[in-house]
């Protein structure tokens, strides 16, 4: 029996230009990176030189999961795509996808903790794995097929239980706009073209293996139920968002939805979410309906169930069933998604006859589930869309495409929210056809440059909510002031990280927020009020590194940083407090390598700056600070010209966020001027080869 | 008929059973005679000592599920096998969501008309039926594994006694009997000895655990069972009934 619990114990390398596979001992190589983006980092590292590009042959692609993948813990169910990322702009820079569904679980039972995909198979190919048994197959029957389709066909191979992450049309045609999906509506956006580049149509897993637990039983059990008992909502919103007769507090922004009255109403027969009262553990899979939080309370009646990740009982891909599509559009009539996949259709238009909850917006909704997750299309966190919009009705579309080319789509019925416009848009972008489409499937930066757009003028645009590289801001400082702010100046994507917003939008008031931050980070002041930010200080850059490190964390250990951490909670009797220590306390049980708190976070700490260095060697620049770590011009305007730090605004000052990222540099141990971390603060974290290499580059602040 | 052509008798009743009924691969073919062999080996233990295994106890308890809760999370085979055997092992799990989750209890060919996530949304608990007299699973055992135990009256594998010949996954028409490859030993539903982890563990309610009742005709079957009842078993009956 191997030492220790959690993890598989092996990393399976496949070679698609040699088509060779082999394993490596990930106890040996990656123990002191824990598994997911951590061996993510580490081989791209180790093993893909700077000025790769992100289709180039060198450029590798980890899925790798953690220790708690497969295990009862709860929210494990995420992989994490670690590559050379395509839309980050003007170059590709590290960064990785997360995708749900079962595919993490099925990949331990297999006995991997990872997959390194390198080089580039000669014809398509697709990857077969069952437990030992590892093939590569040839994919070329798949070739030209949608997600769904390509999922069938290999299920048919492997059996119903394989988990099957496949791309679509449109990473096949090298579109860096595009996903990965496992588990029909599991996706990791930015990858589907790097998979593409290689030939790779599909990964295939089948594994019928465990996962063991090193620690007591009872005391895992034990563990576990406390975990449980702290879980609120999707995304960890603590309060439900109407009044119940349990409840203190409700909050109408919160995720948990659940309520005497709203029904399950495609269930059959139907069933009545009612009272979910945080101590019946047998209800919480009701609490969330992420259908009926963005789609208004019309979901509610097509809504079959939750669906999500494997072990995961918050269920935030809701199932649905709108029979009017199928007689109206020709799909099908169910789908499922969450979140900005959930909406993607609905974003890119502005108006709706009915309104932005009315039938037709979720009719759009629909199609858009229906075709980009079938042709493999990325919205990139909702950017592809606002992107569209701004350039159609800015009249830039008209400008910059052949007038034959622009006529050949119905704005007309664009413009009156006709959900069919979609069927033309959605399956060009993903065949690449036309400058419309192409420029839109490139990501925003690329096509700002291949239009001569400056992206002064996205940097500036309040509407856009773009960030940097290409990217959109990911929870900034609408949800946390300089925190949010800090956080989304820190990797080359949009930041994903959702530590502080699932602390600050968990529903509960101020005041007890306030406590519980006190405890946390250690003054009341490290939080605020949202839309009331005061001045930053210290404690705020304690939150923002603390929010950095425990995602970093969970992309390793596989939680779902969506969900986590688990700092507040539901429970009254606690003072609503959480666990700040739940992931060491399930990372030590399952492994049986005890680590504390505190040493889990210095090895996220060290996963987390090794970010940075990659970050660093491929912008071949130690000026962070002003190079990368930048904030957009929006973020320091209001639209009402409020000044920052009033009620109601949520501008910030440019002084103001200068000394945040001095204090968060400083919190960090990095050099301030330059935002690069110091030789000390690799070599605290056991990285003295990393800074001795940046040093030889004259990359070592 | 004498012991040595009882033997003879049962080995070509095998054969005709596996060459008429199930596409068994030669290897498999040998497996099963070779535990058939066994089976006889107990055979003669049966004639020479004490009477074969017969359950009749009913069950005092039963899980069952509501399809339509279900809501695929497999927390249930998750806090069975974490929770009993110290490994989360959905192969080995007593209860039995995996396998229909994508597709539903008809695999893949049912396509849209069929259940699972990829059809109409509903997931399929399997669960064990805690059957009556004849128990399959039980009778098929060559070893007489799988016994009662108080106070659930739940039939469990008494893994003292399991040589891990698989009798009783050929036995179980809707697949409950699992293998751990861990252990060499069959397992199954045991009721957690009346607090059924599985039922504590499902965040939506979708599972109870209910004082027992005879679902065992109101179940699809899965599998076409192919073991074989030993003969000192099927005996029984004609001295119970024919008295």
């Amino acid at each position: 029996m191997s030492k220790y619990g959690g993890w598989a114990g092996k990393v399976l390398r496949v070679d698609l230009s040699t088509g060779r596979t082999s394993t490596e001992d990930t106890i040996e190589k990656y123990k002191d990176y824990l598994g997911g983006t951590g061996i993510g980092y580490k081989v791209i590292w180790d093993e893909v030189p700077a000025g790769t590009g992100a289709f180039d042959t060198a450029n590798k692609i980890i899925f790798a999961v953690g220790p708690l993948a497969g295990t009862g813990a709860p929210c494990n169910g995420r992989t994490a795509i670690t590559t050379l990322w395509p839309t980050c702009w003007p170059r590709p820079l590290v960064a990785s996808g997360h995708m749900g569904g079962n595919f993490a679980a099925e990949l331990k039972y297999a006995g991997y903790d990872a997959i390194v995909i390198e080089g580039k198979a000669d014809r398509p190919v697709w990857l077969s794995i069952v437990d030992s048994k590892v093939e590569i197959k040839d994919a070329r029957q798949l070739w030209g097929q949608g997600i769904r389709r390509t999922t069938v066909e290999i299920n048919q191979q492997l059996g119903s239980e394989a988990s099957v992450a496949a791309i679509g049309q449109a990473g096949e045609n090298l579109v860096p706009m595009s996903v990965v999906i496992n588990s029909y509506s599991h996706s990791a956006g930015g990858v589907g073209g790097v998979m593409g580049s290689k030939n790779l149509k599909a990964i295939g897993v089948r594994g019928t293996g465990s996962v063991r637990i090193a620690g007591n039983k009872a005391e895992w059990e034990k563990v576990i139920k406390m975990h449980l008992s702290l879980l609120g909502a999707n995304n960890q919103h603590v309060v439900p968002n109407s009044p119940q007769p349990w409840a203190e507090y409700y909050n109408a922004g919160s995720r948990w939805v659940a309520a005497p009255g709203r029904r399950w109403g495609a269930a059959d027969p139907n069933i009545d979410t009612g009272i979910c009262e945080p101590h019946n553990l047998n209800k919480i899979a009701y609490r969330t309906n992420n259908a009926a939080f963005f789609l208004g309370e019309r979901a509610w009646q097509y809504t079959i169930r939750g669906n999500g990740c494997t072990a995961c009982p918050i269920r935030c891909h809701t199932m649905l069933r709108v029979p009017a599509v199928a007689a109206k559009y020709g799909i099908r009539e169910t789908g499922q998604n969450t979140c900005a996949g959930m909406v993607l259709g609905r974003a890119f238009f502005k108006k709706f006859p009915d309104g932005p909850k009315g039938q037709t917006a979720i009719e759009a909704c629909m199609i858009g589930m229906h075709l980009a997750d079938d042709l493999g299309i990325w919205e990139n966190y909702g950017q592809l869309q606002r992107d569209f919009q701004a350039l159609y009705y800015n009249g830039i579309f008209g400008h910059k495409v052949e007038q034959k080319e622009f006529k050949s789509y119905s704005w007309d019925k664009y413009e009156q929210g006709d959900p069919a416009f979609l069927f033309e848009l959605l399956p060009r972008i993903a065949h690449k056809e036309g400058e419309l489409a192409t420029a839109l499937e490139l990501g925003t930066g690329y096509l700002l440059e291949r239009w001569n757009i400056p992206e002064q003028e996205w940097l500036e645009n309040p509407n856009l909510l773009y960030w940097k590289l290409g990217h959109p801001k990911h929870h900034a400082n609408e949800d946390a002031g300089q925190c949010g702010v800090i956080i989304n100046t820190q990797y080359n994507r949009d930041a994903q990280c959702h530590s502080h917003s699932n602390f600050t939008r968990n529903g509960l008031p101020i005041d007890i927020q306030k406590r519980l931050a006190t405890e946390l980070w250690g003054s009341p002041d490290a939080v605020d009020a949202v839309m009331a930010f005061a001045p930053m200080n210290v404690y705020k850059a304690r939150m923002a590194k603390w929010s950095l490190l425990r995602k970093e964390l969970h992309d390793s250990l596989s939680l779902c940083n969506w969900m986590g951490p688990w700092v507040a909670s539901p429970l009254r009797e606690r003072e609503y407090r959480g666990e700040d220590s739940i992931e060491s306390l399930l990372y030590s049980l399952a492994t049986g390598d005890r680590k504390s708190r505190r040493e889990l976070d210095q090895v996220a700490e060290r996963i987390f700056l090794l970010n940075r260095a990659l970050t660093i060697r491929d912008m071949g620049t130690k000026d962070m600070r002003t190079k990368h770590d930048t904030v957009p011009d929006w973020v320091f305007a209001d639209p009402k010209d409020n000044a920052a730090f009033g009620k109601g605004t949520i501008r910030m000052d440019r002084d103001d966020i200068k000394l945040a990222m001095d204090m968060y540099y400083e919190e960090m141990g990095w050099d301030k001027k330059t935002g690069s971390p110091t030789r000390e603060a690799y070599q605290r974290l056991g990285l003295g080869d990393v800074a001795d290499i940046l040093s030889k580059q004259g990359l070592l602040a | 008929m004498t012991r040595e052509s009882e033997k003879l008798d049962l080995l070509k009743r095998a054969r005709d059973v596996l060459g008429a009924c199930h596409p068994f691969s030669r290897r498999e073919f040998i497996l099963m005679t070779g535990s058939i062999a066994i089976g006889l080996a107990a055979l003669d233990a049966w004639g020479a000592k004490e009477p074969p295994l017969i359950i009749m106890d009913q069950a005092n308890g039963l899980v069952i599920a509501d399809a339509t809760k279900c809501v695929g999370c497999r927390r249930c085979e998750l806090a069975c096998t974490e929770f009993n055997d110290g490994k989360a092992s959905p192969a080995i799990a007593r209860i039995k969501v995996g396998r229909n989750l994508n597709f539903g209890p008809q695999g893949l060919h049912a396509g849209q008309r069929g259940h699972g996530t990829w059809g109409s949304g509903l997931v399929v608990q399997d669960l064990c039926k805690q059957c009556p007299h004849p128990v399959p699973c039980a009778n098929a055992c060559p070893n007489d594994a799988i016994v009662v135990k108080p106070p659930t009256n739940a039939r469990v594998v008494d893994s003292s006694k399991c040589i891990g010949c698989k009798m009783c996954q050929k036995a179980c028409p809707w697949e409950m009997m699992s293998f751990d490859s861990d252990t060499d030993k069959a397992t199954k539903c045991f009721l957690c000895d009346g607090n059924p982890k599985c039922v504590e563990a499902c965040p939506a309610g979708a599972l109870s655990y209910v004082a027992w009742i005879d679902v065992k005709e109101k179940s699809p079957r899965r599998i076409v069972p192919t073991a074989i009842v030993a003969p000192a078993k099927a005996q029984t009956c004609n001295e119970c009934l024919r008295k």
